[in-house]
Parts: C-alpha cells; sequence; structure tokens
C-alpha cells in the first residue's frame, strides 16, 4: 500500500438547494502528481475550498496526513504542508513579485533575510527571477499564474493544490509552466492539478479523478480514464481533441 | 537605488538635526523677524510640539490603517485611553505619568485586542469596521463624560507638582515638552521601520492585499490584525499621556474627539500611508499649513466684510492693498478652514498615493537623467 497524504471521503457542500460537491471523494498518493478533472461547474475548485479549509463541508472527512482537517483554518491546513493556489488569481498587487513569494517563504522563517533568499531560490525554480521587482499588479495573466504557484511553492509544501495555473495561456507560456511542474514533482512536491487541457493531464498526471455534478464517476490511470465511456459522456459536447488544444 | 537611499538619509539627518537645534535659535531676533506679528519663538516650539505628536500619532495609526489596510475611525478612543489611565493614576495615587503611561498602553493594548476580537470574530471588514471603530470611541467619550471618577464633563485637572522634575513629565519651559515630543516621534518612526521590514510588516501587507491570499499562504489573518490593533492602539494611549501632561488639563470632549481621529488619518494618507515616513511627511506639510491659515485669517477676528470689499469701486491696486488689510486682520474666519479642504482635495486629486511616493518617483527620475 502506498503512502496516501490526502484522503476526502464522501464529502458534500450544498449552496442552498444546490449541490455543488456531492459524496466527492479523492485519495492522493505521495510523490504523485493527481489530476482532478470535470467539466465546467462540476465542483472542482468547490472541492478545493473544501480541502484547503476555505470552506467547511456539510458532510464527510478530509483526512490530511492521518489527520482530521474539517473546520481547520487555511492558514493551519497550509502550517502542516498543504497550500492551494487561486482559479482567480489572488497576487498582493501592490507588493513586488519578491515581496509576493517572500510572503509565502515567511511560512518557515521569521528572518527577512532568509525570506527573501528563498523567495528568489523560488523565482530562479519557476524561471521569473527578472521580474522581482515588478509590481504584481501590473503582470500579465501568465505572469500572475507563475507568481501565483511560486507563493505556494514558497510555503514548502507538501502537498500543493493547483487550481487551472495553465488557463488563459498560450502554447509557449504553457510548456513553460509544465516544466516548471515537472520541477517541482522532482522536488518531491505532491500535486494535485485541476485542469481543463486534456493533454497535459494525460501526459502530467500519475493518477485521474473526475467529477460531474460533484460527484465522482471515474478514477484511474490517464489510460484507464481515456478509455472510460462514463468520462466521454460527461465531456461529449466539449472538446476532447488534445492535439487540437495543444496545437 | 543605493544612492537614493542615502540622498533621503542625508535629507532626514539634516531635518533632524535643525529641529534638535531649534529651542536654541527660536528665540533670535532673525527667528522672531519671521514669525507674524506678535507672536514668540516660543509659539514655534509649541507648534513644534504639535508637529511631533501629530506624526507619532499618525504613525500609531499607520500601523493598523496603512500597514494592515484596517481603516480605524476611533483611535482617539485609544489617544483618551492614555490621557486618562496616566492622569487618573497620578490624581489618585500620586504615580509618576511616566509609570502610568505604561499602564495605559498597556490597557489600551488589551482594549484593542478585544475590540479586533469581537469584530474580525464576526467578519467585520472594511467600512463595518470603520463603523465600529467610530462607535466605540463615542461610547467611551459618552461613559468618561458619565462616571465621576473621571471627572465627568468637568475633566480632569492635572495638578502641578510641588518641583518641576523629568521624573514628575511636568515642566514650567516648553523645551523639555519639544524634546520629549520628538522623542516620541522618533520611537513611533523606529516602530514603524522595524514592523514595516519584519515578517509581521508583510504579513499585515498581506492582508491588507488580499486576506484570502494571506490564508492561503499559511497567515493567521485574524490573529496579526489583532496584534495590529493592539500594538497601534498601545502606541497612541503613550501619545494621549503626553498631550494630557503638556495641557495639564483634559476633558473628554477634546481627547476623544472625532476630529482628532480623522485629522491623523489625514496626515498620513496625505503623506503616503502604509509607507514608514509617510505619516511624518504628511503631518510636516500640512500642519503647518493649518497653523499658518488660522493665523493669517483669523487672527482678530475684525469685522470688515469680504462682500463689501469686493464690491467696492476703487483701483485694483488699492483694493489688493484693501484685501491684504482684511486677510491680516483677521477676517474671513471660515476661509482657513476652505483653504485646508482646498488643499487636501487638490493633494488628493493629483497625488492619490500621498506625497512621499511621488517623491520617490521624482527621485527615481532625476537618478536617471544624472546617468
Ligand atoms: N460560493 C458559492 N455560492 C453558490 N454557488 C456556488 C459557489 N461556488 C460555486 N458555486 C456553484 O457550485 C457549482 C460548482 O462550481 P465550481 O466553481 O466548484 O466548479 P468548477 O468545477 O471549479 O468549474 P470551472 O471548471 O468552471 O472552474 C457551480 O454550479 C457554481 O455555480
Ligand atoms: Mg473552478
Amino acid at each position: 500500500m502506498a503512502d496516501i497524504l490526502l484522503e476526502a471521503n464522501g464529502v458534500t457542500k450544498r449552496f442552498g438547494g444546490l449541490v455543488a460537491v456531492n459524496q466527492a471523494s479523492i485519495t492522493v498518493e505521495k510523490g504523485k502528481i493527481t489530476g482532478l478533472i470535470g467539466p465546467n461547474g462540476a465542483g472542482k475548485t468547490t472541492f478545493f475550498n473544501l480541502i484547503s479549509g476555505f470552506m467547511n463541508p456539510d458532510e464527510g472527512d478530509i483526512i490530511y496526513k492521518g489527520q482530521r482537517i474539517n473546520g481547520m483554518r487555511p492558514s493551519n491546513i497550509c502550517k502542516l504542508g498543504m497550500t492551494r493556489t487561486f482559479q482567480i488569481v489572488k497576487p498582493f498587487p501592490e507588493l513586488s513579485v519578491l515581496e509576493n513569494v517572500m510572503i509565502g517563504a515567511f511560512n518557515n522563517t521569521a528572518n527577512t533575510a532568509r525570506a527573501r533568499q528563498k523567495a528568489l531560490d523560488v523565482l530562479e525554480l519557476v524561471e521569473y527571477s527578472e521580474f522581482a521587482s515588478i509590481s504584481a499588479g501590473a503582470l500579465p495573466v501568465a505572469g500572475r499564474k507563475r507568481v501565483e504557484v511560486a507563493k505556494a511553492l514558497a510555503t514548502e509544501p507538501e502537498l500543493l493544490l493547483l487550481d487551472e495555473v495553465l488557463a488563459g495561456l498560450t502554447p509557449t507560456e504553457m510548456w513553460g509552466m509544465i516544466e516548471v511542474l515537472g520541477k517541482v514533482r522532482d522536488a518531491g512536491i505532491s500535486i494535485v492539478i485541476v485542469e481543463h487541457v486534456m493533454a497535459v493531464i494525460m501526459s502530467l498526471c500519475d493518477h485521474i479523478v473526475v467529477i460531474n455534478n460533484g460527484e465522482n464517476i471515474a478514477s484511474g490511470s490517464p489510460q484507464e480514464i481515456s478509455d472510460n465511456p462514463a468520462v466521454l459522456e460527461a465531456y461529449l459536447g466539449a472538446d476532447f481533441n488534445a492535439n487540437e488544444v495543444m496545437g | 537605488m543605493y544612492s537614493r537611499l542615502k540622498t533621503s538619509y542625508i535629507v532626514y539627518g539634516v531635518v533632524l538635526l535643525v529641529l534638535l537645534s531649534l529651542p536654541i535659535y527660536a528665540e533670535s531676533d532673525f527667528i522672531v523677524a519671521l514669525m507674524p506679528d506678535g507672536l514668540s519663538g516660543s509659539a514655534l516650539l509649541h507648534v513644534g510640539i504639535l508637529i511631533f505628536m501629530f506624526a507619532y500619532l499618525s504613525s500609531s495609526w499607520n500601523i493598523l490603517g496603512g500597514f494592515a489596510g484596517q481603516l480605524s475611525l476611533g483611535h482617539a478612543a485609544f489617544f483618551g485611553i492614555g490621557a486618562y489611565t496616566s492622569s487618573l493614576f497620578y490624581v489618585h495615587f500620586g504615580l509618576t505619568p511616566w509609570i502610568g503611561m505604561i499602564g495605559g498602553a498597556g490597557l489600551a493594548a488589551l482594549v484593542g485586542y478585544g475590540l479586533g476580537f469581537v469584530s474580525y470574530k464576526y467578519g467585520l471588514k472594511g467600512p463595518f469596521f470603520a463603523l465600529v471603530t467610530i462607535a466605540f470611541a463615542e461610547i467611551l467619550r459618552l461613559l468618561f463624560l458619565y462616571f465621576d471618577f473621571t471627572g465627568g464633563p468637568l475633566g480632569l485637572l492635572i495638578p502641578l507638582a510641588s518641583e518641576y522634575t523629568f521624573w514628575e513629565y511636568q515642566f514650567l519651559e516648553k523645551e523639555p515638552y519639544y524634546y520629549i515630543a520628538l522623542g516620541l516621534m522618533l520611537f513611533g518612526i523606529l516602530i514603524s521601520a522595524i514592523v514595516s521590514t519584519s515578517k509581521f510588516g508583510y504579513y499585515l501587507r498581506a492582508i491588507r492585499e488580499s486576506e484570502e491570499a494571506a490564508e492561503a499562504l499559511g497567515i493567521h489573518s485574524m490573529r496579526n490584525k489583532m496584534h495590529a490593533v493592539a500594538l497601534s492602539a498601545a502606541m497612541t494611549a503613550l501619545g494621549g499621556t503626553f498631550y494630557a501632561q503638556y495641557t495639564q488639563y483634559i476633558v473628554p470632549d477634546d481627547v476623544i474627539k472625532i476630529a482628532l481621529s480623522i485629522e491623523i488619518i489625514l496626515f498620513a494618507v496625505i503623506g503616503g500611508s502604509g509607507l514608514v515616513m509617510g505619516p511624518v511627511i504628511g503631518t510636516f506639510l500640512l500642519v503647518p499649513v493649518g497653523e499658518m491659515s488660522r493665523v493669517i485669517f483669523e487672527g482678530g477676528g475684525a469685522g470688515a466684510s469680504l462682500v463689501a470689499l469686493i464690491n467696492e469701486n476703487i483701483p485694483a491696486g488699492e483694493k489688493f492693498g484693501k484685501y491684504m488689510d482684511y486677510l491680516s486682520s483677521g477676517g474671513g474666519g471660515g476661509l482657513a478652514i476652505l483653504l485646508y479642504g482646498v488643499i487636501l482635495i487638490v493633494v488628493c486629486l493629483v497625488l492619490p498615493r500621498g506625497v512621499l511616493p511621488a517623491f520617490k518617483k521624482l527621485g527615481a527620475k532625476m537618478e536617471q537623467r544624472n546617468g
């Protein structure tokens, strides 16, 4: 049995009459990249919000490293080693790129010089050092996504939840980001990634969980998922041609 | 970058030297000749004391309002807590205000934690937090008016010490107050600089920019905001004790007034809120303008009518002379406020981030031009 980092079991979240996440489950193994996919409005972001403590589940358990973390503050969950990014990126706009990343780096040190050094290292890793002194608010989409990932990485997470960090990027920018994610994985950080670009999901992920209307409809290896009729049906009408997406 | 930093340090250093030595030449013929009629060098020291005190208060507010972006419109409450705590200890127990002020600061910090806890627990943010702070200050003012032990509406007269010593925090001359106020201001700058470059300061700025993003990165936003309220409150309370010792008489309507809460915000915003030197620069610009316009426009309050003067049918040159007479004789009561307001509006429109960021930009440009 592999090392399990995160396990969410039978998680439900209702918004009034709408059940955004319905008895959903996900298991994340250490050192792996796990894909969480599903059509628009499937409940992926809500699921992330529940796992990372930004929302409280109505039902179900979220177990991180053997500890039940339902209802825990996001900051405390981050302290346990799980950090997320936001689909709608949330930079600190008035601060420089370096300062944005330093704020993440302070998660493990109270020393400003050390936080700065850590932030510079992370910017090096995500290949964004040359923009260190620019205001985060002045960056284009691709830059904001990089900073979003860099901030999260600077907290030195064991598990990184990435919500559509490739959305809105040109193919070149996208491959740059994919390279970064490969480096992150090689650094031993486990990843859960929400993404619509199938070619990326298929090539990057070790394991994939598919949800639709808030419910699990499939899970397995990329090969198993692409052969699964239920998945194809959920995406019917959606662009499932990976080659076309990637140019 | 490096040379620009150095230039600004030189400017600050020179200004500090001038301020440190001001009491020595405040009474010199040269300075007195420069002052408006009938004002002495000690008036100059008085303005200096006001500036230092407001710069300090504004810096204290800036830690909460500027760094953490939590708009407090009720800082006069903490000012009042400081003024009353040290004064009550002195009046009733003869405790020196130097120790009493620590009690005042501690009490203000506790109250700040309580206020922060209640507000943030119930998710009161932005304008709602601002309303809570106003309400809190108003309630506190009414309580101070109501109770007997605070002296009620008559206020608290601080009894004269039998001897004027440093330990009593009472002085006959203005100079000691001048240097204490200057020390307070430097203390405020020091604390701001420490906060600004520390983890705590980075966390407060992060919370200001996006509380959710801050939480995701491991920042306990509520706890950090509460620390900011408490620190800012404690610092403000120290200013309250100074005010009580300087004026020797405090009443609730004077120390816990909304105008005070607003004024210290204006100084910070005009100078550049969220920056270490922003509140100081704002105060150094605005207090003299306010005092000058008061002296010029409200000096004696002679009853000439401006409208009549404008309508008078005389040559333009003569009219101009009469305008000047009118102004210097102290006509036009509300003009001072009006002028002050116009200056504020113009600065806000032209420099929405405050004066200091504009200075910095200018400095950077000049540096570029010089190679
Ligand atoms: N705070 C909220 N209040 C009410 N409804 C919400 C809220 N957040 C999400 N929803 C609804 O829950 C459903 C799931 O939304 P969610 O954002 O989780 O989907 P998603 O899978 O992330 O979609 P996308 O791929 O477009 O990002 C949607 O119908 C959405 O409108
Ligand atoms: Mg989403």
